[in-house]
């Protein structure tokens, strides 16, 4: 493998993980962010695989699968938790979890240049899937 | 059989046992079997008690010593000079120039063993009694706990072996006195005399803190043993003039008069009749108001340099003597009147310890008078304030002699034993009260036939004569009032008044003996005034032959007050009350204490009131206001800090990133710097 190929595939790796930082920075969605965090990641395990090509050892694949193994369980353990968190806020914004004192005590710093949060109306009707097929059979209806 | 066990050992025994057992009601007795909480009171005073005898018979050499004319005075001394001595542990240590040395160290001589006897014996019988009379109070724990707090903390201060250790327990007795006299603390009444007791003994403190600072300057030590067990370095202070002396004499003596309730201080006594009454017997009859006597007794070789200040001590004691008697004539409460006359009778010890300023040969007569008045004062004021306890005991707590009569019949323990108290305190021929008093009266005989002073002393001896017409007369009016007359019983005392359970009456019955007896046994017979005499320091002293003059005077004297308050209160009460109404001025003036109460509170009170609101302005406004100050800095640097804490999770991410950056730029310098690899 020569130099060059090494040096186009770590350029793949820093624009994945300049992609995933600036996601992070500006996204304000949880999923978004998790999902910015994921390629962030991405971006270093292609750094990993592409040098240990280059050196001709297996190191840096067998690393790269540890990644993605550790990656994966975090993906989920991320998620349980956003989902536990829009569960409370029925919102995915992360601004909505910025505030660091009790919940009694006067806010002294903060907010004041954010745009404030639009919550979804909790009573609103959740879209649905146009119904297909045929309907299934139960007992109650008669055939 | 006892070889380990040493003499030293007991010192540390005496004050430690009670302590211990002070320690187990607050953290065990105080939640269990709180209705048992005098068992471990007792044991331990009584185990005190048998310590300090045995401490009274090792402190003295067992024979006396050889008082040859070869040896000469150097030699008894170094005879006599044994004190027992235990360090417990080095308080403090400056190394300045020269050393500050402090170490809490318990010293026992002659003197500090006949006061142990005195106190845990007393403290012993007291706490019998109170088991019997505090029995059902909701603070029943909480009152043994006291007792045996304040028992630890006088056996400490008498064997304290150096002033500022003496200051510490002698401001841990007025804290105990405090606790106690606020005992019933939701009585408003019990509470205000409690601050007045403690307040009023801060002036005396300052006094007597004032003393052990100028002791310190002058000699550069507080130790007792180096201070009076070297007469040469007094001596040589004294060659260079004698106003250090009376400086310090003075400083202490106002201590003293603080402690002991002596003129103008003594107006916190009667009012901290507002504690149980066996506190009373206790505290402010027997033991904690003796202090005084005692301080002023320690210091004797101070004393003896300055005839000035024993002056001035004999005429404070003559002046607060007076002026308790004649406010004791007219009291309406029993337990006031006892107060009183314990005022008198302190002053009667005092003007004992003045008597050396007629010539420096009296001075260990001085001494042993006062403290064996005190010792027989202790007795007899016990049973009489335990006797008084009893009839509120049975009477509902109804202490006021106008309200009961003629409980000769209903209660007869406790009157035979007030009998004895008032008999002996009124000094009625070869009962305790007669003898303590008559060597006093003797002393100040003899000193008012000295050329120097002799004038001054009449005087003395006139007062001591007066009042001691007057103690008899109001002893026996309080008796005749309580005791004889028309059988008559408030409402509070319910239809069939009971004498002293037995837990109450054998405390009254020793006492009662110990009243009548002690005084006898001990006094014509030298017991006493041998003994004392191996106090270390005292000068030596031939005894005083017995004074015929003052032993006849003394007895007719007290027959006389006995036989008119008799005639008063008994034989024609019609007298009594034509006297009350053609000298209405005069009794309410004596009812009032001469106004002194009514000076001290009010007057100086509201005098000091607008400094008490300067200060209290300087307090909120100054000391307040720098104390928030240091609590506005640490939110000084919080608001600094508080921007970059703004809770956005991006915020945070672009530190992280600035600070990797910084990271990454920094390793790549390096890198760039080694060259590649």
């Amino acid at each position: 493998m020569t130099a060059s190929s090494l040096e186009s595939q770590l350029v793949v790796g820093a624009i994945l993980f300049a992609l995933g930082m600036i996601g992070f920075l500006t996204r304000r969605n949880l999923i978004l962010i998790v999902l910015s965090t994921e390629l962030m990641l991405h971006g270093v395990s292609l750094n990993l695989t592409a040098f240990g090509r280059y050196h001709g050892n297996p190191q840096g694949q067998v690393f790269t699968i540890f990644v993605l193994t550790i990656a994966a369980c975090e993906a989920g353990l991320a998620l349980s938790l956003i989902l536990t968190l829009y569960q409370r806020r029925k919102s995915l914004d992360v601004f909505l979890w910025s505030n660091l004192g009790e919940d009694d005590l006067p806010i002294l710093s903060g907010q004041s240049t954010v745009p404030q949060t639009k919550l979804a109306d909790p009573n609103a009707d959740l879209p649905h899937l146009t119904p297909a097929g045929r309907a299934p059979k139960t007992p109650s209806t008669k055939t | 059989m006892f070889d380990w066990f040493k003499p030293n050992d007991v010192l540390w025994l005496i004050p430690a046992a009670p302590l211990l057992a002070c320690l187990w009601i607050v953290v065990v007795g105080h939640v269990v079997r709180r209705q048992y909480a005098h068992r471990p009171v007792v044991l331990a005073l009584a185990v005190s008690f048998v310590a300090s005898i045995y401490l009274a018979v090792n402190v003295v050499p067992p024979e006396e010593p050889a008082h040859s004319e070869e040896h000469g005075e150097h030699a008894a001394h170094a005879e006599v000079w044994k004190a027992q001595k235990t360090t417990i542990y080095q308080w403090i240590h400056v190394d300045s120039q020269p050393a500050i040395d402090i170490p809490v160290i318990l010293r026992a001589d002659a003197m500090s063993a006949l006061m142990l006897l005195m106190v845990t014996s007393v403290s012993l019988l007291v706490a019998i009694f109170a088991s019997g009379y505090m029995k059902g109070d909701p603070g029943y724990p909480r009152f043994f706990a006291s007792i045996a707090l304040f028992v630890f903390s006088m056996c400490m201060l008498v064997l304290a072996g150096n002033f500022l250790l003496m200051f510490v327990f002698w401001e841990a007795v007025g804290l105990c006195s405090y606790l106690l006299i606020g005992f019933w603390f939701k009585k408003p009444s019990a509470a205000a005399a409690a601050k007045k007791a403690f307040v009023v003994n801060r002036i005396g403190d300052f006094g007597f803190i004032l003393g052990v600072f100028l002791v310190w300057t002058t000699f550069g030590t507080l130790d007792f043993e180096t201070l009076f067990g070297n007469p040469a370095a007094i001596r040589e202070v004294a060659s260079q003039g004698t106003e250090i002396f009376t400086c310090i004499s003075l400083l202490l003596f106002v201590g003293a008069v603080g402690k002991s309730a002596q003129f103008p201080l003594h107006i916190w006594l009667p009012d901290a009749m507002e504690g149980p009454t066996p506190v009373s017997a206790l505290i402010h009859a027997a033991t904690m108001v003796t202090a005084g006597v005692y301080l002023v007794a320690r210091c004797t070789p101070f004393f003896v340099h300055s005839p000035k200040a024993q002056m001035i001590v004999a005429g404070i004691g003559a002046t607060t003597a007076l002026i308790a008697a004649l406010t004791a004539l007219t009291q309406y409460d029993l337990k006031r009147v006892l107060a009183y006359s314990t005022v008198s009778q302190l002053g009667y010890m005092f003007m004992a310890l003045g008597a050396a300023g007629a010539g420096k040969e009296l001075a260990t007569l001085a001494v042993t008078f006062a403290m064996f008045h005190m010792f027989t004062h202790a007795f007899f004021k016990a049973v009489l304030f335990l006797s008084a306890g009893s009839v509120m005991h049975s009477m509902g707590d109804v202490i006021d002699m106008r309200r009961f009569s003629g409980l000769r019949k209903a209660l007869p323990i406790t009157h035979y034993t007030f009998l004895c108290g008032a008999l002996a305190l009124a000094g009625v021929p070869l009962l305790s009260g007669f003898w303590s008093k008559d060597e006093i009266l003797a002393i100040l005989h003899t000193a008012s036939n000295t050329p120097e002073h002799g004038g001054f002393y009449r005087i003395i001896l006139g007062v001591a004569l007066l009042a001691s017409l007057l103690t008899a007369f109001y002893t026996f009016r309080a008796y005749f009032m309580t005791f004889w007359g028309e059988e008559k019983f408030p409402e509070e005392a319910g239809h069939h008044p009971h004498d002293a359970p037995p837990a109450m009456a054998i405390p009254l019955f020793v006492l009662g003996a110990a009243a009548l007896a002690i005084g006898g046994l001990a006094g014509p017979t030298h017991l006493y005034g041998n003994y004392l005499a191996h106090t270390p320091g005292l000068p030596e002293a031939h005894h005083l032959e017995p004074n015929l003059l003052m032993m006849g005077v003394s007895s007719v004297l007290a027959l006389a007050g006995i036989g008119v308050a008799y005639l008063f209160y008994v034989q024609s009460p019609a007298i009594s009350r034509n006297l009350k109404s053609s000298l209405a001025l005069g009794h309410r003036v004596s009812q009032e204490g001469l106004g002194l109460d009514w000076f001290g509170t009010r007057l100086v009170t509201n005098g000091l009131r607008p400094f008490a609101t300067i200060c209290e302005f300087f307090d909120r406004w100054v000391i307040d206001v720098i104390v928030d100050c240091f609590g506005f800095i640490p939110g000084l640097f919080g608001a600094v800090l508080r921007p970059i804490h703004n809770g956005y999770v991006q915020s945070y991410a672009v530190v992280m990133l600035i600070g990797l950056v910084v990271c990454l730029i920094s390793v790549l310098r390096t890198l760039a710097v080694a060259g590649p690899m």
